[in-house]
């Protein structure tokens, strides 16, 4: 109830506990031998002590084994003495039939622990020490007995007899019950009743199918606040079977439970779920949500989080998960209103672990309610209602002096503004940023982004959020990566400015992200509560006994990777292991704008390999995006597609993922180079649908599928159009402020140009993509950029030959190193034709010379079945072999030529399986 | 509709067959109803007058049109009805079960009629059954409530009620009483389709019980289940759609269904309290006051409904008055969650904030899905300026019920306490949504967009013009209106507004600030638009008032005084030179 803090509830006794309690007494009764009386060796007695042991550990639970489930464990533990143990067990449980027999018993148990003085070891006879662990547990539920009105007695009396039935009836199998139920159940209802409930089950079913298949496992990384902990305890649990199925569907509420509690703990060996357990499986599933996007099963898991609010009504986390799970199916209004319930009922002090939880006011902190709408409303891509709720969050979080809060909302802010395309923020940037950006009152977008970003990395710093400091970093480097650093100001008469971006800082940035994880290696242990060690006590317990642990999971377990191999819970988080993986990724980005090839794919094998598990859906699909990418690149189409094939069964779930993206993307330039041009237009379309959609315009999409626009265009040989659409482009990016793609474009600009026969109109064009890629230090982009002025200047006329040919070898290091196929083989043509048209070049002293790199061009392009280019090679190559007068190989050089020529004419010979697929799925 | 003498006779029926079946709610409503029908002129005795006492001039002064009694035309009504009574052999043992029953021994009554089978043993078996296991829930609510809320205690006979009610449907063995007790038993195990076709096949064999109608009238939540009832005609239904429509919020539908009731069932207190709430939900407080009055003097003693009362009375500051109510409430039932309620109020009003809340939770201890308790929880703690607190309470409101504008208004209204406007929006768009015609809540969302961290005067503007639209008691629209716009340097539209709210304040007599501000701008605005005459107006009127704008006024006058009289000396200027 508001306002009022009940006090946490106190140590309740439950059938489970007294069940502990008699193994406790049959492990420590009061004898005179050394090993008591059902125990055969010492060895024996020492595990059932270490089982309890974990018992009781665990004892804090939300949800307690039944008991069929403790007799499974008592098998495994027991070995001979199973049967033995197992019926002492349920027959004293059974015993238990009055409210006396229950005083009765427990003050048995208070023989069993020995006096305050019981210092003194009498020799061999076990006396339970009342301060060892077992000892405190005993003496815990002697108290919690006491406690007890004679109602409360009732109770443990009835859900005694209960549990026990269960175990009985139940003959340990869910399944039986289940249908058992549902038997009953449909004999009562009316026909159309049946017929929905069969469907509902029949859903549920599937999609805990699929469920499986999506969820893996992940590690408990447990760091939350005490005072959640203490809030969670002493939920009671009525084992009562009426009550789980008192829902309208009936199987669906208990498979809920049985859902639960095969949720709870994949692992199926581990029964105990403490309240700190609970609260991690809501953070561990919170985790697992983001990380398989909408792969993650909405309405299972709605169950399980439905049964969890009956338990424990109090428990307002489940509305955070139950929004996450909206947010990541793309419920808006279910998303939106959970998250308004989450932190009307918590105020916004229960769960975030990031807060230090001894400051915590009175006020509650309703200011991360806003930032976590702000990033609602940017997931639905809604720009600038996020921008509106995060601005309000910093006035907020400055008025709580919630600094923590702030520097996460001005670390959103700034993901924001720098994912998506803002031409200007006036009138939504307002009044709360004056203090910052108080410098200039026309500040573009990007300004405003670098100026927010130092902000935002300078308190991350001091309030030593290393997570953060971390994000902010690699922020920082994509900043860098992609715009010129000018001062924000600059007085008096025009002070030099270097008008470069700089690869060192972008670097040093990336490198700084690294720091986090040794951080979190030599303090990882401090940040972990104790709840996740009763965990690893039953689990460490089990895995040597060989146990359903490994039977069970052997599926599942293939594709861990060795970085999640720990043994101790207390490992690196998650979300750490996280950003360190992004910034390979940011490095494999860098490196591939700054047009290092071997590097990128380093890095993005580096991720692939080690993050893949802590990665979310989207990295990783990202990763493999890049490395396909590359693959088509510089081995062809053919690989490239069949690597394709493998990561969309990967990635089956996701339906406007990146790479839906690519495969377009290699569909249009595949389609371009074998001259499939309607094809091509087609692809490209879909390319422009899914860069607008729904969800805010994607602007990176929306300048490749134009760029892609304007090259269809192109070779379709239709210049004036290709230029405008170019230009359209050209204009669009320098109003976003698109650097690197202005340079694309300008580059693109001049090979229009030049096709037209314009040659004159290319040539500044070339100049001044070559300078774009100079400042941003794109080195595979010039080199591109220098073999189109080349090509350019040998079309001015023979005469250039020489110069082309000079600027050609200049670039010849980085093309070859670097450079794709295409680039290569275009490169060596024109390397040829250099020679060719060169007056003083002759022919017949040294035929090699052209036709080394013609053969070599011929060969990269078989790959890519690049028609056009080939053919041209192929012609050099005839003219060369006619110079030469070596007719038969002309004849067969000019027959490839014929060949070539005719395919681009009648692109539809060939039938290909994964293009039809696409258009039909399109 | 059907005479009133049938009318008498089907309620006096059907009294007698729920007490038997200890159906007393309904009977105790049954009854109220009965004596509710005016007496026939011709059996006038002094003994029936003193119900109808009310009959006063005070009764009939808000009756705003006479209502006839005759029935709309081409409607078919069930005929009065006639039970068969089974019970003449073993009806010894169900006179031991009743009295059992009556004295609240509900398992013993049970067991009595084991082996019964009439139809009326069965029912009253399974009637105290399900009671038995009802009272059960609730104390093992309280014996097992834990820091996290309830566990899930529920009602154990139900899985075998369920079981054994729907063997008997199934064989057509059961009556309207058994098909009502299914129902129950459906909707509390969560399956109300099929709950809300039992209960419409109860009411419609047997429309006396009004708790099937209850019933069936909490599982109807949109007007679109309610039009997909089969339900068949009679004139109890019409006092289902009449509650129905309340619950809705289609108050005026309700409203008029009810005073169309009121000309058979002219001294029902039942539904002359009925008119008073949905006359409160139409904010018309003077008269639900007299209405109240009225009611409590005719029926001291009542607590139901007068937790409204407490709240017209709330809001109309009447201290001595509600402190009245609130003594006579705890004389008669100090535990009665509206009880509780009435003193909250009271506490509230004399500004004892920590006192009215713990009240509003004994009430909701009382009855934890009270609604109005969390709300009016809620704006105590607002009051006492424990925003979390009061967020939290409105948010079990709302959870209750999503309807209730209040709680999202309350909501909205903490969040802008908070210092967060954008955040609070979201609120007050609910509470619009549910609410539309309140202009109260038009307008403090308009406030909240014309905060000064959000500053969205054109969204304010719309939010004013609807507020406006809607009667603004508190003519706090026209005003803003008009000053917005002055502020939007849009002077068309500021004239506009202006000229309402002149308007209206001389309608209502009132005089003020505004008054002289309107005057003012209007005066300036038509001197600009060179409208002298109307401008002239203005200023004298601004004369009569003292004060800085008395001197503008003067120099407005004369300035257009020598405007107008240096217009033609100008032009005698101008072509002689």
């Amino acid at each position: 109830m508001a306002g009022v803090v009940k006090a946490p509830g106190a140590f309740a006794i439950t059938p489970h506990k007294v069940s502990v309690c008699i193994l406790v007494n049959i492990y420590a009764s009061p004898s005179q031998i050394s090993v008591p009386f059902p125990f055969s060796s010492v060895s024996q007695h020492n595990r059932l002590g270490l089982y309890l042991l974990a018992l009781t550990k665990s004892c804090d639970d939300i949800l307690e084994p039944k008991l069929d489930q403790l007799i499974n464990q008592l098998r495994e533990i027991g070995g001979l003495l199973d049967h033995w143990l197992t019926d002492h067990v349920t027959s004293r449980l059974s015993s238990l039939s009055s409210p006396d027999d229950l005083f009765n018993f427990f003050n048995e148990l208070r023989e069993t622990l020995g006096g305050p003085d019981s210092g003194v070891m009498e020799d061999d006879q076990v006396i339970l020490d009342p301060n060892s662990n077992l000892g405190m547990f005993l003496r815990r539920c002697i108290l919690a007995f006491n406690l007890l009105t004679f109602e409360g007695i009732c109770h443990l009396l009835t859900n005694i007899g209960i549990y026990c039935k269960e175990a009985i009836s139940s003959c340990s199998s869910y399944e039986l019950r289940r249908v058992d139920d549902s038997g009953n159940d449909f004999e009562s209802l009316s026909e159309d009743e049946n017929m929905d409930l069969n469907l509902v089950f029949k859903k549920i079913n599937e999609e805990m199918e699929a469920r499986k298949r999506a969820t893996e496992q992940v590690s408990f990384h447990l760091h939350l606040p005490k005072e959640l902990s203490t809030l969670v305890e002493d939920i009671e649990v009525s084992a009562d079977p009426k009550s789980e199925h008192n829902d309208k569907g009936r199987e669906s509420s208990s498979y809920a439970s049985g859902e639960l509690l095969r949720d709870v703990d994949p692992n199926g060996g581990v029964f105990l779920r403490t309240n700190w357990q609970i609260q991690g499986y809501l953070m561990e599933q919170a985790d697992a949500i983001e990380k398989h996007g909408s792969s993650f099963t909405l309405n299972a898991f709605e169950l399980t989080l439905r049964q969890l609010q009956k338990l424990a009504p109090e428990l307002h986390r489940v509305h955070f998960l139950r929004y996450l799970n909206n947010l990541y199916h793309d419920d808006y209004f279910s998303a939106l209103e959970n998250l308004h319930r989450y932190f009307d009922y918590s105020a916004g002090t229960e769960g975030f672990d990031f807060v230090p939880p001894a400051g915590c006011n009175s006020f509650g902190r309703y200011e991360i309610a806003l930032l976590c709408l702000g990033m609602m409303h940017f997931h639905f891509g809604h720009p600038k209602k996020a921008l509106e709720v995060l601005t309000e969050a910093v006035r907020v979080s400055q008025q709580h002096s919630n600094d923590t809060c702030l520097a996460y909302t001005l670390a959103a802010m700034c993901n924001l503004l720098s994912e998506i395309g803002f031409s200007t923020t006036s009138g939504i940037l307002g009044s709360p940023f004056s203090p910052m950006i108080s410098v200039g009152t026309s500040l573009s977008v990007q300004q405003q982004l670098f100026v927010l970003l130092k902000g935002s990395l300078k308190r991350a710093e001091s309030l030593k959020l290393k997570q953060l400091v971390a994000a902010n970093h690699l922020a920082m480097a994509k900043f860098d990566l992609t715009h010129v650093q000018r001062p924000l100001l600059s007085f008096g008469p025009k002070t030099s400015m270097k008008l470069r971006t700089c690869p060192i800082i972008v670097c040093k940035e990336l490198r700084s992200g690294y720091h986090l994880i040794s951080e979190f290696c030599c303090e990882g242990s401090t940040m972990t509560a104790d709840g996740a060690f009763s965990t690893a006590w039953l689990k460490n317990l089990q895995k040597p006994m060989g146990s359903l642990v490994l039977s069970q999971d052997n599926g599942s377990r293939n594709n861990y990777n060795p970085f999640l191999f720990f043994t101790q819970p207390s490992s690196i988080p998650g979300s750490v292991m996280q950003l360190v993986g992004s910034s390979y990724l940011h490095r494999a980005t860098a490196w591939e704008i700054y047009g290092s090839a071997p590097l990128a794919r380093a890095n993005a094998l580096v991720y692939a390999t080690c993050f893949a598990d802590a990665s979310s859906s989207s990295d990783a699909a990202l990763v493999h995006v890049k490395l396909i990418q590359h693959l088509a690149v510089f081995k062809g189409y053919k690989e490239a597609f069949a690597a394709l094939k493998t990561a969309e069964e990967k990635f089956l779930c996701v339906s406007k993922s990146r790479i839906l993206i690519m495969k377009l993307q290699l569909l249009h330039e595949r389609a371009l180079h074998r001259g499939h041009l309607k094809l091509a237009q087609q692809v490209c379309d879909e390319l422009g649908v899914l860069a607008s959609s729904v969800t805010a315009v994607d602007m990176e999409l929306k300048t490749e599928a134009s760029l892609r626009h304007a090259r269809t265009l192109l070779a379709a040989k239709q210049f004036s159009q290709a230029a405008a659409v170019a230009h359209s482009l050209f204009c669009m990016c320098y109003k976003f402020n698109l650097q690197v793609e202005s340079a694309t474009v300008l580059l693109l600009l001049a090979e229009i140009h030049m096709k037209s026969g314009n040659a004159v109109v290319g040539l500044p064009y070339a100049l001044a993509s070559l300078s774009y890629c100079q400042t941003f230090n794109l080195d595979l982009l010039r080199a591109s950029a220098t073999l189109t002025l080349a090509e350019l200047w040998l079309s001015l006329g023979s005469n250039h030959a020489k110069t082309a040919l000079t600027l050609l070898h200049g670039a010849f290091p980085m093309i070859l190193g670097h450079g794709g196929l295409e680039l290569c083989a275009r490169a060596y043509i024109t390397e040829a034709k250099c020679y060719l048209s060169d007056p003083s070049f002759s022919v017949s002293k040294n035929p090699e010379l052209v036709l080394d790199p013609l053969r070599q061009a011929a060969d990269e392009l078989q790959a890519l079945e690049h028609h056009e280019l080939m053919a041209e090679a192929f012609y050099l190559m005839a003219i060369v072999f006619d110079k030469l007068g070596q007719p038969e190989q002309r004849e067969e050089a000019a027959c490839s030529f014929k060949n070539h020529v005719m395919s681009l004419d009648h692109p539809h010979d060939v039938e290909d399986p994964i293009q039809s697929d696409t258009l039909l799925n399109a | 509709m059907s005479s009133k003498e049938s009318c008498r006779i089907e309620l006096r029926t059907a009294i007698r067959q729920l007490s038997d079946r200890c159906l007393y709610s309904a009977s105790k409503w049954a009854a109220e109803q009965l004596v509710g029908i005016e007496q026939d002129p011709a059996k006038f005795t002094p003994s029936n007058t003193r119900f109808q006492r009310g009959s006063s001039s005070i009764r009939r002064r808000f009756r705003t049109n006479e209502i006839t009694s005759t029935p709309p035309t081409g409607v078919a009504y069930v005929s009065t009805p006639v039970m068969e009574e089974d019970e003449a052999i073993h009806g010894d043992f169900y006179l031991l079960a009743k009295s059992y029953f009556d004295c609240r021994e509900y398992r013993r009554a049970a067991h009595v009629l084991r082996d019964q089978t009439g139809k009326k043993s069965v029912f009253l078996r399974c009637y105290a059954l399900y009671l038995a296991g009802e009272k059960r829930k609730e104390e093992e609510m309280i014996e097992l409530e834990g820091p996290l809320g309830k566990s899930d205690a529920v009602n154990r006979e139900l899985v075998s009620l369920e079981r054994e009610l729907a063997t008997l449907c199934k064989n057509n063995t059961i009556d309207p009483f058994g098909l009502y007790l299914y129902g129950l038993v459906l909707k509390e195990k969560g399956n109300e389709n099929l709950a809300r076709k039992v209960l419409v096949e109860s009411v419609n064999s047997y429309p006396w019980n009004w708790s099937a109608w209850s019933e069936l009238q909490s599982l109807c939540t949109t007007v679109d289940i309610l039009n997909g009832l089969n339900l068949s005609n009679h004139w109890m239904k019409e006092f289902f759609l009449a509650s129905i429509y309340q619950e809705l919020r289609m108050h005026n539908e309700s409203l008029s269904k009810y005073e169309n009731l009121q000309g058979m069932f002219t001294f029902s207190n039942y539904i002359q309290a009925q008119i008073a709430k949905a006359r409160y939900s139409l904010r018309e407080f003077e008269q639900v006051e007299v209405i109240f009055e009225d009611l409590l003097r005719n029926d001291p003693y009542r607590v139901e409904d007068m937790d409204t009362y407490s709240n017209v009375l709330y809001t109309k500051e009447c201290f001595s008055a509600l402190s009245y109510l609130a003594h006579r409430v705890i004389m008669t039932d100090k535990y009665r969650p509206e009880s509780c309620c009435i003193i909250g109020n009271y506490y509230s009003l004399k500004g004892q904030h920590e006192k009215s809340v713990v009240y509003f939770r004994r009430a909701l201890k009382l009855n934890k899905n009270y609604l109005s308790a969390w709300t009016l929880m809620g704006h105590e703690y607002v009051e006492m300026k424990n925003t979390p607190a009061a967020v939290d309470a409105y948010r079990r409101a709302v959870d209750i019920n999503p309807r209730d504008y209040r709680a999202w208004y309350g909501l909205g209204q903490a969040y802008e306490m908070m210092g967060m406007p954008h955040y609070a929006l979201h609120y007050f768009r609910k509470s619009v949504f549910f609410q539309p015609i309140d202009s109260r809540l038009w307008i403090a969302m308009a406030q909240c967009y014309e905060s000064e961290q959000l500053h969205m005067l054109e969204e304010a503007i719309k939010c004013y013009k609807r507020a406006a639209n809607c009667n603004d008691t508190e003519a706090i629209a026209l005003h803003r209106l008009a000053m917005l716009h002055r502020e939007l340097d849009q002077p068309e539209e500021a004239a506009f507004y202006y000229k309402k709210d002149l308007e209206r304040m001389e309608a209502e007599e009132r005089e003020g600030p505004n008054l002289v501000e309107a005057l003012m701008f209007l005066a300036t605005h038509c001197k600009t638009q060179k409208k002298f005459e109307e401008a002239e107006v203005y200023c004298t009127r601004l004369l009569d008032y003292t004060g800085p704008e008395r001197e503008t006024a003067k120099s407005l006058l004369r300035g257009m005084r020598i405007a107008q009289s240096g217009f033609p000396s100008m032009d005698v200027e101008h072509f002689h030179p």
